[in-house]
């Protein structure tokens, strides 16, 4: 091990916070023009972007938690996952928009729809909007809890403290149980009910496998940034990212699993409740997107992640990294915007069949930025706080000895 | 120890090692001295016995991905054929092309069709099963499937001379040294 | 602390009161003694008292199911108590049941294997084996309770037959048959390619005529060629590769044989995964049911240690409250779904005739298993014995209770009936044991219960000297 154990973060960690933080104030500043001209269009697509940068904070939260109860060799990552679920408290904040916009992309929230459909009077007890809020709040402030503790033990644990050890593991299991649950809930409230009818009981399971992707890949683009600079140079070892290559190989397949056993089942079994969500999926022009999916979202990184050399070698593992950061935000395109029509209006909104078609609208470029921007800002941020390795790490010597790998 | 000329009743010289590394470096040192018909045998697999023999990269992989893919186009085949030529039926109103419900079957059978690759290939590969082979004759030997180490120089190799390779192989420090009869 | 020498993969947690993880092969052994330990209990001569006991039931309960057939072929399917509207009864829980115990073998011996988990190294030459068994048992059921089996060759298999006809691949049915057959085979290519190095040890060892000719055409020749050994163990990393698909794949497809219906409680999209955690639940409670008494029996604790105890513990734990998440999903989605028929299949499986079994399953299953957390749970071996049985137990409830419930009050109040088994459906459900238990102790008395040459490469002589290396 080196001698040097302050592990401070490089030096041009700065300029990307500051540029993270330009690029957040441009995405802003347009997604504020957008809500002037389509504020339909400007929830959606917020929406979107925020679920994905979501994503990559709950996901490394997960892993963080599994980590610190499996150990094994990726431990030299915690600080990139303590910094990414430290950005939880910002993104309560983004979610602000969506408890403004609610009316505009949720049926339920509006009473009128509620009073003439026997499905959403059902519903009512758990669809509507102060519970829908008070959800909202209990996740935010379960999932910060847990974060800001794994956090803080974890400085204790640099400060020489190791009787936090023990207490990391217990505060991981029981938050690995709660954040499955509250995760599932939350995809039940922020996705499934865009169309209050549908229902799945696997999408808590996709939601969770996919933040576990996005937060994979993220780890894997932020690790070959640090791992070409000064300390981490000499610590993060080409069977670190081996391993990271392989768990992302295990998420992008676990990803087609469930999408297509979701897929099958409900074709299979063709019920009036369940099919609109896919027949709204595979015509008017979505099912390129769909097929688009199934190729870059699954088949292309499916076959790169198999070759030994693509996941040990940064600089290649790292392109696909981006790749499936890219896809993930299409596949959260494809979860929500199939669920409006070409004018940002939701679809359930109105009694009576409507069909939307494919669409794509400036501001889904714009909000990933503005979200993405203002999350990376807040990311590095943290993650210049601590030092890069968490040196007092109980499993750490296992993880720095590993060499080999299949 | 015999002087004779190399003979067709011999297999090789064999030496017999304690420990893997010293099986490792002695094949090492083999290799270095030019030497290249020869084998290492040992109890366990030693994945730095392949590097020291200069092994290339096996062409199984490549075996296993030809047989997943056969299997799999001939499970979807297999379906289309029955399903759409050769006995059409319309069930519940499904298309007779339903490729959803073909997809579990032709997944089976294109693991089906790479593990039998995988496993057929390795056996062809390696040329078992193989009743009878040299190395058995040296008495020894028997300890190569528990806890003994081997290396043995065949005489097909072009650098094998009878006393120098034997002395060679004695400066490695073996327990011992044997003939192995053809 | 009593960690093998040189070996990366003992615990070093260190500090505060986390507790040092025991080592996955107990310090001291060799080559040989770990040879002489495992060879030596299949190549004595002795045949322990305990092991005719245990064989002697195993075989009398397999004569039981011979019976059963015999009584099934000569009276009919009727002897079975499967009625209208229950038509898939035991032969399909157990069937399930049974395939669901394989999934612990293939999982230990592939998906570890690519982790470079090495305490799967000594547990999953038997769990393989007991792989290969349950899924000999769970195809009976499908085979027989077709009542004709004769008849059921052209209703499973594809081939050319003089009626023309096809079997019908728009069936989850028939995917099931391709992908237990599929999984069958697999195995036992895996199984025995593990084998073949273990048979040359044997061959090399055996004292006995009979002993040296038998492993000797079982080892294939080998010889321990570096040249074998570099394929070998692509081969052996292939295989594991293949199988981890296949293993998610095989239970999922089970479950399709439900999902894929409209019936209330079987049309669920979380089935495939939740079938799945149940399978590797169910079969990582078999596995710690066999190994407690076998490393007890055979003194086989310096191979199965303390660490192999507690990993299966907590696999059982994290793939159970999977199970849990997917009964409380049910109950969510229940209500959620706003549909009437899966409301009142719910409040039926809740409060309906088979309460007590749907209640027992939620005691076991969501209740029981959180004592799976406790340090102190997962040290007392006997206690964590009795825990595994009654996994296997609420393995066995969770079918029925998914199975009958669903069916005896379906759509139609005309239609509801209730389910009654019949002496023969426990009679060939305990025939089945009794083939899985002869196969098992012909197996450990037969064939070396642990991978001899897997376990020679955690044992401190294997790991090469850095110094003189190189």
């Amino acid at each position: 091990m080196t001698s040097d154990t302050t592990y401070a973060p490089p030096e041009d960690l700065d300029a990307r916070r500051a540029m993270a933080l330009k690029v957040g104030a441009v995405g802003l500043v347009a997604c504020a023009f957008g809500y002037g001209f389509a504020p339909e269009h400007f929830f959606r697509s917020w929406l979107i972007a925020y679920l994905l940068f979501l994503g990559i904070a709950l996901g490394s939260m997960g892993l963080l938690m599994v980590q610190h109860l499996s150990g094994g060799a990726w431990g030299v990552f915690r600080r990139v996952f303590e910094a990414s679920s430290r950005t939880l408290p910002l993104m309560a904040v983004l979610f602000l928009p969506i408890a403004v916009g609610m009316t505009s992309l949720y049926p339920w929230s509006h009473p009128e729809l509620v009073q003439n459909d026997a499905v959403l009077t059902h519903k009512a007890p758990y669809l509507n909007s102060v519970f829908f809020m008070v959800r909202a709040l209990f996740y935010f402030v379960g999932w910060t809890t847990i974060a800001w503790t794994l956090s803080r033990w974890s400085r204790l644990q640099d400060e020489g403290d190791m009787s936090v050890n023990i207490k990391l593991q217990y505060l991981s299991g029981g938050g690995i149980v709660f954040y499955t649950l509250t995760a599932t809930f939350a995809s039940v409230d922020w996705l499934m009910s865009l169309n209050p009818h549908w229902y799945s009981t696997l999408f808590g399971f996709l939601f969770v496998g996919g933040q576990g992707l996005s937060a994979l890949a993220f780890t894997i683009i932020v690790s070959t940034f640090l791992v070409r600079r000064a300390p981490m140079a000499s610590l993060f070892k080409p069977s670190h990212f081996h391993d990271l290559g392989k768990l992302s190989l295990a998420f992008v397949m676990l990803w087609a699993y469930f999408n297509f056993s979701q897929f099958l089942l409900i074709y299979a079994a063709n019920l009036l409740e369940e099919i609109p969500y896919f027949i709204a999926r595979i015509t008017h022009g979505w099912q390129y997107l769909a097929i688009f999916l199934v190729v870059f979202h699954f088949a292309v990184p499916f076959s790169l992640l198999l070759s030994r050399d693509n996941k040990r070698m940064p600089h290649r593992l790292v392109w696909v990294a981006l790749a499936i950061l890219v896809v993930r935000y299409i596949d959260l395109v494809m979860l929500v915007s199939p669920e409006f029509d070409a004018a940002g209006v939701n679809l359930h909104m109105e009694a009576g069949e409507h069909e939307g078609g494919f669409y794509l609208h400036w501001l889904d470029l714009a909000a990933p930025l503005a979200v993405g921007g203002l999350w990376a800002w807040m990311f590095f941020t943290q993650l210049a706080q601590r030092p890069l390795l968490a040196f007092r790490d109980p499993y750490l010597r296992e993880s720095l000895e590993t060499t080999g790998g299949h | 120890m015999t002087h004779a000329e190399t003979s067709p009743t011999l297999h090789g010289l064999m030496a017999e090692f304690e420990t893997p590394t010293a099986l490792v470096a002695a094949t090492e040192r083999a290799r270095l001295e030019g030497y290249r018909n020869m084998d290492a045998y040992s109890p366990i697999p030693i994945e730095e016995l392949s590097e020291a023999l200069g092994l290339p990269r096996t062409r199984l992989p490549r075996l296993v991905l030809g047989g997943g893919i056969l299997g799999g186009l001939a499970g979807y085949g297999l379906q289309y054929w029955s399903q759409v030529i050769a006995y059409p039926m319309n069930v519940g109103g499904r298309p007779f092309h339903a490729w959803p419900y073909f997809i579990p079957v032709t997944f089976e059978t294109t693991i089906l069709g790479a593990a039998l690759g995988a496993f057929i290939g390795m056996w062809a590969l390696n040329k078992l099963p193989m009743p009878y082979h040299p190395v058995f004759n040296v008495p020894a030997f028997a300890r190569a499937s528990t806890d003994r180490f081997f290396l043995c120089i065949e005489t097909s190799d072009p650098r094998f001379d009878l006393q120098a390779t034997s002395k060679f192989l004695e400066s490695l420090h073996p327990l011992g040294v044997s003939e192995v009869a053809a | 602390m009593a960690a093998a020498p040189g070996h990366s993969h003992d615990g070093v947690a260190d500090g505060g009161n986390m507790r040092p993880i025991p080592p996955v092969i107990a310090p001291g052994h060799t080559f040989e003694s770990v040879t002489e330990k495992i060879g030596g209990i299949v190549l004595t001569k002795r045949t322990q008292i305990g092991w005719l006991v245990g064989f002697a039931i195993g075989f009398a309960l397999l004569m039981l199911m011979n019976m059963t057939i015999g009584q099934l072929l000569f009276v009919g399917i009727g002897v079975f108590g499967n009625n209208n509207p229950v038509g898939w009864a035991f032969p399909i829980i157990n069937f399930v049941w049974w395939i669901g115990i394989g999934h612990a073998g293939t999982l230990i011996s592939a998906i570890l294997l690519l982790f470079r988990q090495q305490w799967r190294t000594s547990i999953n030459r038997f769990a393989e084996a007991m792989t290969l068994f349950a899924v000999a048992c769970a195809a009976m059921f499908p085979l027989l309770h077709t009542g004709r089996p004769w008849l059921a060759a052209y209703w499973l298999f594809p081939y050319p037959n003089s009626m023309g006809l096809w079997p019908q691949f728009r069936s989850p049915l028939i995917w099931d048959v391709f992908a237990v057959s599929t999984y069958f085979t697999v195995s036992l290519l895996f199984w025995y390619t593990g084998l073949v190095p273990d048979m040359a040890t044997l061959r090399d060892r055996a004292k006995s005529k009979a002993g040296k000719v038998i492993y000797g055409m079982l080892s294939l020749g080998w010889r321990g060629s570096a040249r074998h050994w570099h394929r070998y163990e692509m081969a052996y990393l292939l295989l594991a590769g293949i199988s981890t698909p296949l293993v998610l794949s095989v239970h999922t497809v089970v479950s399709f044989d439900f999902a894929v219906s409209v019936v209330p409680g079987w049309h669920a999209t979380i089935f495939p995964p939740y079938f799945v955690a149940g399978a590797v639940y169910s079969g990582f409670a078999m596995v710690m049911t066999l190994a407690i008494p076998l490393r007890k029996f055979y003194g086989l604790e310096d191979f199965i240690t303390m660490r192999h105890i507690h990993n299966m513990t907590k696999i059982m734990l994290v793939t159970g409250m999977i199970v849990a998440y997917g009964y409380a999903n049910e109950v969510f989605f229940s209500w959620y779904s706003a549909n009437m028929y899966e409301g009142y299949m719910m409040h039926n499986r809740m409060t309906g005739p088979y309460a007590v079994f749907y209640w027992s399953l939620i005691a076991i299953n969501a209740c029981m298993i959180q004592l799976f957390w406790f340090r102190s749970v997962r040290d007392n071996v006997g206690l964590l014995f009795v825990l595994s049985l009654l996994v296997n137990v609420g393995m066995w409830l969770e079918r029925f209770i998914i199975i009958v419930t669903s069916l005896h009050r379906d759509f139609l109040p005309s239609s509801w009936d209730m389910y009654q088994p019949t002496r023969w459906d426990f009679a060939m459900f305990a025939g089945t044991i009794g083939l899985f238990l002869s196969l098992f102790f012909l197996f450990i008395r037969f064939l070396p219960a642990l991978a001899i040459f897997e376990m020679r490469t955690i044992v401190p002589e294997a790991k090469l000297q850095p110094e003189q290396h190189g």
